[in-house]
C-alpha cells in the first residue's frame, strides 16, 4: 500500500471534513453523467471531445474523493496520471480533427462515414 | 493597542486590511503612476519632453487620460457576441489583481493581540502551491484575449486572439521550467520559503542568471508587451483583439495591462531578486517591516521601468521568430538551466 | 452550516450548472468556457478535498493549456454554430438519451453505496482531516519511487503525442 498522506496520521488542531464525501461522489456521478450524455448527443466531434473530458474529470473527483476517504495518496497520484494522459490525448484529438477538417470541410461526426455501411 | 476579537474574526479582518492594502498600492498608487511613467519614459527615450502639461510634472496625465476614455461614446459593433464581448475585459484584468495574494510584499509586522505580540507575516495567503497558484492565474489570463479577438467578429481581431492563444502555451512551457529551477533550490513552492532562502543565501539571479533570462522573456510574451506584442501588433492588425473596443471597455484592456505588467514585476522580484529581502539586513519590528514594504516596491518599480525601456527600445518580432525563438531556443535553455540545477542540487547534497 | 459546507454547495454549483451549459450551447466557443467555470469549480472541490497540488494542475494544464488549445482549433477552423439542420436519425437520440439515463442511475447506485461504505475504512476517522503538512514532497517521492515506470511511460506517451500531432496535423505537399 501507498504511504498515507499526511493528514491521515495528524492529531488534534486540524479541521475536521464537515462535508460528507457521499457529497463529493454525488456532484462527480452527476457531472460523469452530464458527460456521457454530451458525448452521445452532440454531434461536433470537438463538442464531443469537450463531453469526455468532462468525464475524465468526473471520475478525476471521484478518485480524489476516495484519496481523502482512505488518508491515501494513490488517488491522488492517478489524478495526476490521468491528467498527463488528457494532455496527450488532447493533443492527438485535435489533431485528427484538423485532419478531418481538411478532408471533409466538416467536423460533424455523421459526416465522417467512409467506414460505415 | 489591545483588541478583542475571536482568533477566525481576527484573521479574517488582518486578512482583508491584506488585500485593501495591496490593492491600494497597485490600484491607487502603482497603476496610474505607470501610465504616466509609461508615456514620460517613451518621451526620454524619443528625446521629446512627452506630456507635461496636467498637475506638476505631468503627473495627473492618468486621470486625464482615464477621464477622457470614460467620457468617449460607448461602441457596441452590431454583429458582436454581446455577453463575451462584455466578459473579455473583465477576465483580462482580474487574474492580475488575483495575483497578489501569494506574494509576499514585505517581512512581518509585530501586532499586540490579547495582550501577545505577534507577528504577521506580510502575505496574503502563505499556501503551499503558491507558484502553482500563479501559473494557474498567468495561463487563465490569455481567455481574456481570446475571448475579445473571437466575440468581436472581426478578422484583425481574430487574428489577434489566434496568435495570443499560441504564443502564451508556447512560452508557458520555457516559463515554467526556468522558474522550477528556484524552487528546487529552496525545496519549496511557497514564495514565503522562496525570499526566505534568498535572504540566507544568496538572490537567485546570479546563481540562477540563465533561468532569469529566460524566465524574464518569457514573461514578455506572457503579458504582450513589445517586442512581443503580436496580438496587437498595430502595423499588420490594426489594434489587434481590442479593434473593436472603445470607451471604458478599452479602458479595462489598459488597465489590465498595467496590472499584468504590476504583477509579473512582482513575481520576478519574488523568485530572482530576493523579493523584500536586502543582503545582510535584518528587517524586524514595525519600521523594519514598513521599510521591507519599501524595499519590495522599489525593486518592483526598477523591474517595471525595464519593460518600459525594452518596450521603447525594442522592435516587434515576426509571429514565425517568436515561435522559432520559443520553441527552439529557450524550451532547450530552460531545459539544461533545469537539469543543471537539480545536478548542482543533488550534487551538493541537499 | 459550516464555511466548508457553503463553499461546497457554491463549488458544485457551478459545476454542474456550467457542465449542463456545456451540453446545452450550441456555439463551441461557448461550450469551451462553459467546461472552463466547471473545471474552475471542480478545483476548489479538490481544494476542499485537502488536494490543492492537483487543484493548481488541474486549473494549469486542462484549463490553461487543453482548453486553450481546443479554443485554438475552433478559431483556426472558424467553426460556428453546430449544424441546426433536422437530425438524420432521431431515434439515435432517444436511444442515447435511454442509455445515459440507465447507465446514469446504475452509476449513481454504485458510487453512493461506496460513499457509505457498509465495511469499515482500513484508515481512522482523522483521514478526514485537513493535511497539516504539505503534501507535495510526498507525491514528489512516490512519483520517482512507486509510480517510476508510469511515470517514464507517461513521458514516452508525451513524446509519442506530440510526434503523433504533427504528422497529422502537417499539410501534404504533393
Amino acid at each position: 500500500m501507498t504511504p498515507a498522506l499526511p493528514g491521515a496520521a495528524a492529531g488534534a488542531g486540524v479541521a475536521a471534513m464537515t462535508v460528507p464525501p457521499a457529497a463529493f461522489l454525488l456532484v462527480g456521478t452527476l457531472l460523469f453523467f452530464i458527460g456521457v450524455a454530451g458525448a452521445l448527443l452532440k454531434r461536433n466531434a470537438l463538442s464531443m471531445f469537450l463531453s469526455i473530458e468532462l468525464m475524465m474529470n468526473a471520475v478525476n473527483l471521484l478518485f480524489l474523493t476516495y484519496a481523502r476517504m482512505r488518508g491515501d495518496a494513490a488517488g491522488q497520484m492517478v489524478v495526476f496520471f490521468v491528467i498527463a494522459v488528457a494532455a496527450a490525448e488532447a493533443a492527438v484529438g485535435l489533431a485528427i480533427f484538423v485532419a478531418l477538417f481538411r478532408a471533409r470541410m466538416t467536423i460533424d461526426v455523421d459526416k465522417a462515414n467512409l467506414l460505415k455501411w | 493597542m489591545t483588541l478583542t476579537l475571536s482568533e477566525p474574526l481576527f484573521n479574517a479582518l488582518l486578512a482583508v486590511v491584506k488585500i485593501l492594502f495591496v490593492w491600494a498600492m497597485t490600484l491607487a498608487a502603482l497603476l496610474p503612476n505607470l501610465i504616466w511613467a509609461e508615456r514620460r519614459v517613451s518621451g526620454l527615450i524619443q528625446d521629446r519632453p512627452g506630456p507635461n502639461r496636467v498637475g506638476p510634472l505631468g503627473l495627473f496625465q492618468a486621470v486625464a487620460d482615464v477621464l477622457k476614455l470614460m467620457m468617449k461614446e460607448d461602441v457596441v459593433p452590431l454583429y458582436v457576441d454581446k455577453v463575451l464581448f462584455t466578459l473579455a475585459p473583465l477576465i483580462t484584468l482580474t487574474p492580475a489583481l488575483v495575483t497578489f495574494a501569494v506574494i509576499p510584499f514585505g517581512s512581518s509586522i509585530p501586532i499586540t493581540w490579547n495582550g501577545a505580540v505577534r507577528d504577521v507575516p506580510l502575505v496574503i495567503a502563505d499556501v503551499n502551491v503558491g507558484i502553482l497558484y500563479i501559473f494557474a492565474l498567468t495561463s487563465l489570463a490569455v481567455y481574456g484575449i481570446v475571448l475579445a479577438g473571437w466575440s468581436s467578429n472581426d478578422k484583425y481581431s481574430l487574428l489577434g486572439g489566434v496568435r495570443a492563444s499560441a504564443q502564451i502555451i508556447s512560452y508557458e512551457l520555457a516559463m515554467g521550467f526556468s522558474a522550477a529551477g528556484v524552487f528546487i533550490a529552496a525545496g519549496s513552492l511557497r514564495l514565503p520559503a522562496v525570499v526566505e532562502w534568498q535572504h540566507a543565501h544568496l538572490w537567485n539571479v546570479v546563481p540562477q542568471f540563465l533561468g532569469f533570462v529566460v524566465f524574464a522573456v518569457a514573461i514578455f510574451a506572457e503579458t504582450n508587451r513589445i517586442p512581443f506584442d503580436l496580438s496587437e501588433a498595430e502595423a499588420e492588425l490594426v489594434a489587434g483583439y481590442h479593434t473593436e473596443y472603445s470607451s471604458f471597455r478599452f479602458a479595462m484592456f489598459f488597465m489590465g495591462e498595467y496590472a499584468n505588467l504590476i504583477a509579473a514585476s512582482a513575481v520576478v522580484t519574488t523568485l530572482y531578486f530576493g523579493g523584500w529581502s536586502l543582503p545582510g539586513v535584518a528587517f524586524t519590528g514595525l519600521w523594519g517591516g514598513l521599510a521591507s514594504i519599501a524595499v519590495f516596491a522599489v525593486k518592483t518599480a526598477a523591474f517595471i521601468f525595464l519593460f518600459l525601456w525594452v518596450r521603447w527600445t525594442l522592435p516587434r518580432f515576426r509571429y514565425d521568430q517568436l515561435m522559432e525563438l520559443g520553441w527552439k531556443v529557450f524550451l532547450p535553455l530552460s531545459f539544461f538551466h533545469l537539469i543543471a540545477v537539480a545536478a548542482f542540487v543533488a550534487a551538493s547534497g541537499r | 452550516m459550516s464555511a466548508q459546507m457553503i463553499v461546497f454547495a457554491l463549488a458544485s454549483a457551478l459545476a454542474l450548472v456550467f457542465a449542463l451549459l456545456m451540453v446545452v450551447v450550441k456555439t463551441p466557443v461557448k461550450s469551451v468556457l462553459s467546461l472552463v467555470v466547471t473545471f474552475f469549480g471542480l478545483a476548489v472541490l479538490s481544494i476542499l478535498l485537502a488536494a490543492p497540488f492537483i487543484a493548481a494542475l488541474q486549473v494549469i494544464v486542462y484549463a490553461g493549456a487543453i482548453l486553450v488549445l481546443f479554443l485554438f482549433v475552433i478559431m483556426l477552423l472558424n467553426l460556428q454554430k453546430e449544424a441546426t439542420e433536422k437530425d438524420a436519425r432521431p431515434i439515435h437520440r432517444v436511444l442515447s438519451l435511454v442509455a445515459v439515463l440507465a447507465s446514469g442511475g446504475l452509476l449513481a447506485g454504485v458510487t453512493l453505496r461506496a460513499g457509505a461504505p457498509p465495511v469499515p475504512l482500513t484508515a481512522p476517522a482523522a483521514a478526514y482531516a485537513i493535511p497539516a503538512a504539505d503534501e507535495i514532497p510526498l507525491l514528489g517521492r512516490l512519483l520517482f519511487s512507486d509510480y517510476l515506470l508510469a511515470f517514464e511511460a507517461l513521458s514516452v506517451l508525451l513524446l509519442l503525442a506530440a510526434v503523433g500531432a504533427l504528422i497529422l496535423s502537417k499539410r501534404r505537399f504533393e
